[in-house]
């Protein structure tokens, strides 16, 4: 059976031998500091309500210049990699509200709008059937904002897709875009056939079609958005474990002296932890602007290219949305040092 | 038993065991056997040290009172309790009874001197309010109230010295351990030190000092113990090296 260590990382280290000096003291008679008849630093903890050493957050709220150097992996490089997180974690973030907001303004938008298709073979048929839509649609309560778009404005709709002059051999329908209230929208089958009975070739159109994609879309961009930002998340954890196990690996000899003098497991995960929590806010706070400088580029970009109401979301009408980013540092921070803890205090468990 | 308690027992007369080694062996993990059988015991208020060539195991047997090892053989008791096999949990209380002084001062060189020789009131959980003023006053007997705020790097080696030593003393410790405490010394800053010791020892706290100079063994007086490869040779004695003898 051979000697196992208690405690610590490594054997005594220190700083080699130094060379013999003088100097003054100790002199004169022992100071109070020393003398026994004084309370004992665990009699003054108790006493003074201080953070105990054995306390699960002793370690953090104990004043003073952290115990661990800021060396290895929780120093600038792991700054660094908090920040590119915490980056991509905002912008994964801001990507979900982006998108739950449009999608609520994109089918809001299709929910309170209808279309009547007013299809005739000529243009006098057309015209006779818009007529009678008109009158129906009229007399409809929770009906407003009722516009007639001929069959030339329906022909340049298709432009894009058959080119100039479609409408010469094709018999393009003339469209009626009207708004419906909640109570018209639920008795769509009721105003269906009251038009089915004014005339024939009128077609209802609620866009109920588009708005389930769009509402399939938007919800599979959210869950894809929130997934990054989840990934991200645990990323940054599974960062900060190895970061943390680095650390102790670094600081053996550190480590090994806060255990001779007493230090708990607790505590020291504690300092590891506040080191953690410092360089994480640190770090999460520098990706937040970042990610923030980025949204707002991409805002000025669309801006600038044209109006972005329907197809793209817009930030710059909602910055309040942007509020919710605030929690990435705090998310990030709190997994990340949470996370360094834990690892601190299962790696020292298995150290005898 | 924290040093109300201790100065109560002495009073009353009774003087428990602070260290006990019975039979004790150690082996390294490459198989170097360093101690072997070593029996001995240390009451409170005990002064003892601990003498022996380079490579005896002096240094071994400090690191298995200061638990920063484990025997591999026989049975270890502190203050009063087996801690042979004690759980990791058990062991930091027993630590912050115990003030060691390392051969090679072990301080961190992140912090100053201050904030060195504050740790173990740091770590028991003291607001700095309550230890500032101690620290400060220590700092200044051991003639370094110029340097409180210098990183070790900048210290001398006398001076790193003092500033491990006044370490060990903040928490006013019940056991001082001192591995070789004036090897980096002057004889007259050793001789400053080792006297602070035997008046430590005055007030209550039990010393072991492991030392290879023989002429501050026999300078003092005290009670000492030789290894040699790792055997307690002779039991304890009292005096130098001129005056062995056996002690029953």
């Amino acid at each position: 059976m051979s000697a196992k260590r208690r405690g610590g990382k490594s054997q005594d280290a220190g700083a080699g031998r130094a060379r013999p000096v003088g100097g003054r003291g100790p002199e004169g008679p022992l100071p109070n500091a020393v003398r026994p008849d004084g309370p004992s630093p665990d009699d003054l903890a108790a006493s003074t309500g201080g953070a105990a050493a054995g306390s699960r957050l002793g370690g953090v709220f104990v004043g003073g210049a952290p115990l661990l150097p800021d060396v290895g992996a929780t120093g600038a490089p792991m700054t660094a990699v908090i920040a590119v997180m915490s980056a991509l974690a905002a912008l994964a973030l801001a990507g979900f509200i982006a998108i739950a907001a449009a999608a609520e303004r994109w089918t809001d938008d299709l929910e309170a709008s209808m279309t009547v298709q007013v299809k005739g073979a000529d243009k006098e048929e057309i015209d006779g059937r818009t007529l009678s839509a008109l009158s129906v649609l009229e007399a409809a309560d929770g009906v407003s904002g009722i516009q007639v778009r001929p069959p030339e404005e329906a022909a340049k709709l298709l432009t894009p897709w058959l080119g100039e002059g479609a409408s010469a051999y094709l018999s393009v329908p003339a469209l009626i875009d009207f708004k419906v209230d909640a109570a018209a929208r639920a008795d769509l089958g009721g105003l269906r056939a009251r038009l089915v009975g004014a005339s024939d070739g009128l077609i209802l159109d609620d866009h109920g079609v588009w708005n389930d994609s769009l509402r399939t879309a938007a919800r599979s961009g959210q869950a894809l958005t929130f997934g990054i930002f989840v990934l991200v998340t645990a990323a940054a954890c599974a960062i900060a474990a190895f970061a943390a196990r680095a650390g102790l690996a670094a600081n053996a000899d550190v480590i090994s002296l806060l255990h001779l003098v007493g230090a708990t497991d607790a505590f020291i995960a504690g300092e590891v932890q506040k080191r953690f929590l410092f360089v994480s806010l640190r770090g999460s706070l520098i990706g937040l602007a970042a990610a923030a400088a980025a949204i707002a580029a991409l805002t000025l970009i669309v801006g600038a290219s044209g109006p972005p109401e329907f197809f793209l979301p817009s930030f710059a009408t909602h910055p309040a949305l942007l509020a919710p980013m605030l929690l990435v540092p705090a998310a990030i921070s709190a997994a990340t040092s949470v996370t360094a803890r834990r690892t601190v205090l299962a790696s020292l468990k298995q150290d005898l | 038993m924290r040093n109300a308690d201790r100065r109560g027992v002495r009073n009353s007369g009774r003087r428990p065991m602070v260290v006990a080694f019975e039979n004790i062996g150690l082996t390294y993990e490459d198989g170097a056997e360093v101690l072997r059988s070593v029996n001995f015991s240390l009451k409170d208020g005990e002064f003892r040290f601990l003498t022996g060539p380079s490579g005896a195991g002096k240094t071994s047997l400090l690191k298995l009172i200061y638990l920063a090892l484990k025997p591999t053989k026989g049975r270890l008791t502190l203050f009063g309790e087996d801690v042979t096999d004690a759980p990791r949990e058990t062991l930091p209380a027993l630590r912050r009874r115990i003030g060691v002084v390392f051969q090679e001062f072990r301080l961190l060189n992140h912090l100053t001197a201050f904030e060195n020789v504050s740790l173990p009131m740091r770590i028991a959980g003291v607001n700095q309010a309550h230890y500032r003023e101690d620290v400060s006053e220590l700092l200044n007997w051991v003639g370094l109230g110029d340097r409180m705020h210098a990183p070790p790097q900048t210290l001398s080696g006398g001076e790193k010295q003092r500033v491990a030593l006044a370490r060990a003393l903040v928490s006013k410790p019940d056991l001082i351990l001192a591995d070789e405490p004036t090897g980096n010394v002057d004889p007259e800053m050793g001789e400053k030190i080792m006297k602070l010791f035997v008046e430590l020892n005055r007030l209550g706290a039990a010393v072991v000092i492991a030392t290879h100079d023989i002429h501050l063994v026999e300078a003092l007086g005290k009670k000492s113990m030789r290894l040699d490869n790792g055997r307690l040779v002779d039991g304890v004695m009292r005096g130098g090296a001129s005056s062995w003898r056996a002690q029953a």
